[in-house]
Parts: structure tokens; C-alpha cells; sequence
């Protein structure tokens, strides 16, 4: 179990610095997803499914794929398509794709092998997730909520001044 | 939660419904002014709401928030900057093109956070109010999006604090896998001095919270940000990042200091006081070259939050008593000082007046605008008979109590400093006038406010009792 743990934390150190390291913002992005999906095999191995879930489904699901779109629509124009096609060149996936390989493998064996947590840690359920966020912790969600208000507002403000400048 | 839980938070509360009121008028109909009046009200009511809240303090909300005398006097002189921001907005804003109504929208969300803060006994809270803080904050500081200055100041603060609340999250998860626990009392339990010494990454984490705090603050290592930021800004929201944004951190950072074991720990007192004397030195070193009003003021602000570690290094009742005070009267410097400057500048589309050089013969020309200003900045100076000399007072007597000589020395230099470009700016206003200029535009709200911040100036100058007195009967106990 500590083997896979050394291996997660080898793939996310190293996907990390290649995120720094690439000068094309996509490629950046799928190792930059590598890495996310890379801790959520910690968190699963230190077991606490449910924040693995959740690292897979809102960082490497929800927010990365907005990352990787916003980044695809600012290069709009003529030269897009050839641009794409020399992004999927076999050179360019393939270490993203070993890497990703690596944690699947990694994940099915624990999966298989039935071992999450060795250590003493209390299992957190959703339920108890969904309790303590809407029962001690109701303030905290109320001010989350102004906290992407001001965001939204915020962003709203920025966003319409520049198109309006534009002009 | 029971119905007094809700009558404790109701000055919170308040100015949560204020944001969402004025979220849905403007979104049905925007006018300026009906939304300044909106945004008045809602502040008017929290503070109407506060004697109800007092009735049943002190209370634990959830483990979240502390109502105590402690957060209902900071919230009030949060509540009341947000106050005078807001008029003086009005007046800077009024006319110019483009749309302002958001901006009244951000400053009670970042006030909101602000109050979160003051009241918070939990690493969430605490976190949260900070970002509720900040964030409204880049978009205040980059809001006439059409000029450069701005928009710059704007990413700079964004990116700079993004990279401090990193840190104030790495501190505080470390000091959780630590002492798993992440309320206030309960970490404060076990961060002793020997826990401390014999924990290197709870040291660590503690240091990294800190780190993140100071950065808010802009004490010496952290402060690269703040003139720029300052200087681009405009200049009411200058005005609120100087005083609600930092008092509110440091009523934090004293609540949650003074209130641990981490106190008592050397290395602790002197980190706190290097930081201190540096930046003092630092901060009233680097105004002295300054010919921008707006970048001396942001170094003025620094040497004053530096200022604020003399009681925090000494610790106790007595520290909270000077914080208290001394908060309060920087409040009142910070935004005659600033609101001057906003008065004079507006109506400012073209970009606002902080050279010093557009200062020279302002006596001659608007006499009583220049008059208010040198009452503020001789306050800012500690002059007598201003809130500034008690307020400096204060803080000898403070430093004397605990015989912290070497900080006492940079506060004496640091005030030397200060006296010398303080009085610089005087003397440009008091020179002779350049060619005659467009007669100014009267802004009535602004000079209101002015004149109301200078009558408290002077009075909390002359007879300090009664605030003195309040902040006794409210303040103090919030100690365990």
C-alpha cells in the first residue's frame, strides 16, 4: 500500500512540474489533470473515498474541463484547426497518457485488492459530509454563498466593462 | 440555531439582506442614488440593530461566531467606515460616466466580511470572512475598468493575495493534522510554548497563518503590493482597503494571539517584534521619498500597522484596550485623509489628483479643505489635541509596560520620520498657488462626512473618556 501511495505522489510531483514547465497552456492542462486525478489516488488510498470522488468530479471533471475549454476558445482563427492537429501528435499525449495509465492501473489494483485505508482513520460518508455542512457548519455555507455573490458580481462588473471598451 | 442566536447575528444579518436588496433594486432599476440610499440604509440598520445584538452578548453562534463586546465595538467601526466610504463614493462617483452601482453592492459584501471576521472563533470563518473580504475587494480596487492605473493595481492585489490565502490555508491545515482541532479556544488550549518548541510543523503552521495575516496587513516582508495597489486604486476604495480591510485582520490577529499560548513563546514575541521595528523603519523611511500623496499614505500605513504590534507584542488586557483606541482613531485619520483626497480629485475621469505638486496653494484656493487635511495629517504625526496624540500615547505606554525597548526606539524614530513628510505635505499646501483653476465642484455629502470625522478627530483628542470608557465596558473579557 505504501508502494501506491510513493508511485500517486511520483506521478502528481511529476505531472505537477511538467504543468510549470510546458510552454503550450493545453498541455499544461492535461497534466495539470493527471496530477488531480493522481491525489484523488491518495485520498483514496488514505481512505477518504468521498473526497477522492470529489477531487475527480469537481477539479479534474467540473473545473478542469472549463480551464481546458476557455483555453480552446481563446485560440479561435484561421490557423485553430492546424494548430489542433499539431497538438495531437502521438509525442505530445503520450506522456500524459503513460502517467494516466499508471494511476488506472494503481486504481484498479487497490479497487481489486480491497484495501482502502490501512490506517485508523474514521470513515466520512456523504451523509455525515451533508450534516455537518448544513448543520454546524450553516453560517459557513450562508457566507460561501455572499463569498460567490461578490465573486459573480464582481466578475459580471469586470467582464462587461472590457466587451463595452472594446467597442 | 434558537430565535436569540438570530438576534445576536441581527447586525450581521442586516447587512447580508442590505446586499441582497440592493442586488435586486439594481437589477430592476439602476439609479445612483437610490443606490447609495439603499446602501446607507443597510448599514444605518446594522448599526440600529447593534444594542439589540449586546442584549444577549457575549454568545457562541455555532461554533462559528463569537458575539461578544469585543466583536460589537469592531463591528460598529467597521459598519461606520463602510459608512463614511460609501458617502464619499457617492460624492466621487456622481457624474461620471459608466455604471457605479455595482460598486455599492462589493463594498457591503466586502464589509459583510469584514464583520465575519471581527466576530469569527474559527479557522472556516475566519477564512471565509477573509476571501468574502478580498474578493469583492479586487473588484472594488480594478472598478473603473477603463483606465489603466486601476485595472493593474487590480491583478497585482489579486495575485498577491491569492498567494497569501494559500499560505493561511497551508498554515491552518498543518495546525489541524497537529492539534485536530480547528475553533479558536480549543487550538488555543494546546498551543503552548512547549508545544511550540517541541512541534516543528505546528510552529510552521502558525507562522504560515500569520504570514498570510501580515500580508493583509501589509507589515514589512508582505507589503510589496501595497503602494502600487494604493496608488491605482480609487481613491474612496483606497480609503476602505487603508482602514476596514486591515483593522478587520487586525482585530483578528489579536483575537487569535493574544488569546493562545502561542503568546507566551519568545520566539513568537520576537518574530512579532522584528516584524514590528522593520516595519516601522521600512515604512516611514521609503514616505520620506514619496512625491505621490497616495503611495505616502500607503507607507504611512504601513509604519502605522507596525505601530499596532507595540501593544501586540506586549500582550494582555491593556493591549486590546490600546488596539481598540488606536484602531479607532487611525480610522478616523485614514479617512479624512483619504476622503480629502477624494474630495479634491472628484469628479476624476480623467484620473485623480495625488501628485503633491497639484497640492501646492491649496490653503490659498480651498481653505477649508486644506485646513481639514493638515488636521489629519498632523494626527497621522501624533500631533496634540488630535485622537493621534492620545493614540500615540497609548502605545508608549504599552511598550513602557512590557519594556520593549527596541521597539520603542523604532516608534520614536518611525514618529520622528513621520513628523518631517507629514508636515513636507503641509508646507506644499501652505505654498504659493499655481494658475487659477476652474472653480471646484461643492460635493455637500463629502464635506458632510469630512466635517463629521474631523469634529470626532478633535473630540477624541480633547476628551477621550467616554470611548475610553466604552471600550472598558465592551472590549475587555475577551481574554480567557
Amino acid at each position: 500500500m505504501n508502494m501506491i501511495f510513493y508511485l500517486a505522489a511520483l506521478v502528481a510531483i511529476s505531472s505537477t512540474a511538467l504543468v510549470v514547465t510546458s510552454r503550450n497552456a493545453i498541455h499544461a492542462l492535461l497534466y495539470l489533470i493527471v496530477s488531480l486525478f493522481a491525489v484523488a489516488l491518495i485520498f483514496y488510498v488514505i481512505g477518504a473515498p468521498l473526497a477522492a470522488a470529489l477531487e475527480v468530479i469537481i477539479y479534474a471533471g467540473a473545473i478542469m474541463v472549463l480551464f481546458v475549454f476557455v483555453v480552446m476558445m481563446l485560440n479561435l482563427g484561421e490557423q485553430a484547426t492546424a494548430q489542433e492537429r499539431r497538438w495531437l501528435q502521438p509525442r505530445i499525449w503520450f506522456g500524459p497518457a503513460v502517467l494516466a495509465a499508471l494511476l488506472l492501473a494503481e486504481l484498479l489494483y487497490v479497487i481489486v485488492a480491497g484495501a482502502s485505508g490501512e490506517r485508523t482513520i474514521a470513515p466520512v460518508s456523504a451523509h455525515d459530509v451533508g450534516m455537518s455542512l448544513f448543520g454546524a457548519y450553516l453560517l459557513a455555507v450562508e457566507v460561501s454563498a455572499m463569498l460567490l455573490l461578490a465573486a459573480l458580481v464582481g466578475a459580471y462588473h469586470l467582464g462587461q466593462r472590457m466587451s463595452s471598451a472594446e467597442d | 440555531m434558537t430565535a436569540t442566536d438570530f438576534l445576536a447575528l441581527s447586525p450581521w444579518l442586516a447587512l447580508t439582506a442590505a446586499v441582497l436588496v440592493v442586488l435586486l433594486v439594481v437589477a430592476i432599476h439602476r439609479d445612483h442614488r437610490t443606490t447609495t440610499a439603499l446602501a446607507v440604509i443597510g448599514l444605518v440598520a446594522s448599526l440600529l440593530l447593534v444594542p439589540l445584538a449586546a442584549g444577549s452578548a457575549p454568545r457562541t453562534v455555532t461554533a462559528l461566531f463569537s458575539i461578544d463586546g469585543y466583536a460589537l465595538f469592531f463591528l460598529v467601526l467597521v459598519v461606520l467606515a463602510a459608512l463614511a466610504v460609501s458617502v464619499l463614493a457617492f460624492g466621487y462617483c456622481n457624474g461620471c460616466e459608466g455604471r457605479y452601482e455595482e460598486l455599492y453592492l462589493l463594498l457591503l459584501a466586502s464589509t459583510l466580511g469584514a464583520a465575519v471576521l471581527v466576530a469569527s472563533r474559527h479557522f472556516a470563518s475566519l477564512l471565509l470572512g477573509l476571501e468574502l473580504l478580498s474578493v469583492a475587494l479586487f473588484a472594488l480596487v480594478a472598478y473603473p475598468v477603463h483606465q489603466k492605473r486601476p485595472l493593474e493595481a487590480g491583478v497585482k492585489y489579486f495575485i498577491l493575495a491569492g498567494v497569501a490565502t494559500a499560505f493561511l490555508i497551508f498554515g491552518m491545515a498543518l495546525v489541524y493534522a497537529q492539534l485536530g482541532a480547528l475553533d479558536f479556544p480549543a487550538v488555543a488550549a494546546q498551543l503552548t510554548a512547549s508545544a511550540l518548541a517541541g512541534q516543528p510543523y505546528l510552529a510552521a503552521g502558525v507562522a504560515l497563518i500569520v504570514a498570510g495575516l501580515a500580508f493583509k496587513l501589509s507589515l514589512v516582508p508582505f507589503h510589496l503590493w501595497t503602494p502600487d495597489v494604493f496608488e491605482g486604486a480609487p481613491a474612496p476604495i483606497t480609503a476602505f482597503l487603508a482602514t476596514v480591510s486591515k483593522g478587520a485582520v487586525m482585530v483578528l490577529l489579536l483575537r487569535f494571539l493574544l488569546g493562545s499560548g502561542a503568546h507566551g513563546s519568545a520566539n513568537t514575541l520576537t518574530a512579532l517584534a522584528l516584524v514590528g521595528i522593520v516595519s516601522m523603519l521600512v515604512g516611514n523611511l521609503l514616505a520620506l521619498m514619496q512625491r505621490n500623496l497616495k503611495r505616502l499614505l500607503a507607507y504611512s500605513s504601513i509604519a502605522h500597522m507596525g505601530y499596532l504590534l507595540v501593544p501586540l507584542t506586549a500582550g494582555g488586557e491593556f493591549a486590546i484596550e490600546t488596539v481598540a483606541y488606536y484602531l479607532a482613531a487611525y480610522f478616523i485619520m485614514t479617512l479624512g485623509a483619504f476622503g480629502a483626497i477624494t474630495i479634491y480629485s472628484a469628479p476624476a475621469n480623467a484620473g485623480e489628483l495625488d501628485d503633491l505638486e497639484a497640492y501646492r496653494g491649496l490653503f490659498w484656493q480651498r481653505p477649508w479643505l486644506a485646513g481639514v487635511f493638515t488636521a489629519m495629517l498632523l494626527a497621522l504625526a501624533g500631533m496634540p489635541l488630535t485622537a493621534g496624540f492620545v493614540a500615540k500615547f497609548y502605545l508608549f505606554t504599552a511598550g513602557a509596560d512590557a519594556r520593549l525597548w527596541a521597539l520603542l526606539g523604532a516608534l520614536i524614530i518611525g514618529s520622528a520620520l513621520g513628523l518631517f513628510y507629514y508636515l513636507r505635505v503641509v508646507v506644499v499646501m501652505a505654498g504659493t498657488p499655481r494658475q487659477q483653476e476652474a472653480p471646484p465642484k461643492s460635493i455637500l455629502a463629502g464635506n458632510v462626512t469630512l466635517a463629521a470625522l474631523t469634529i470626532l478627530l478633535l473630540a477624541l483628542g480633547l476628551y477621550p473618556a467616554p470611548l475610553l470608557d466604552l471600550i472598558r465596558h465592551t472590549s475587555l473579557g475577551v481574554l480567557p
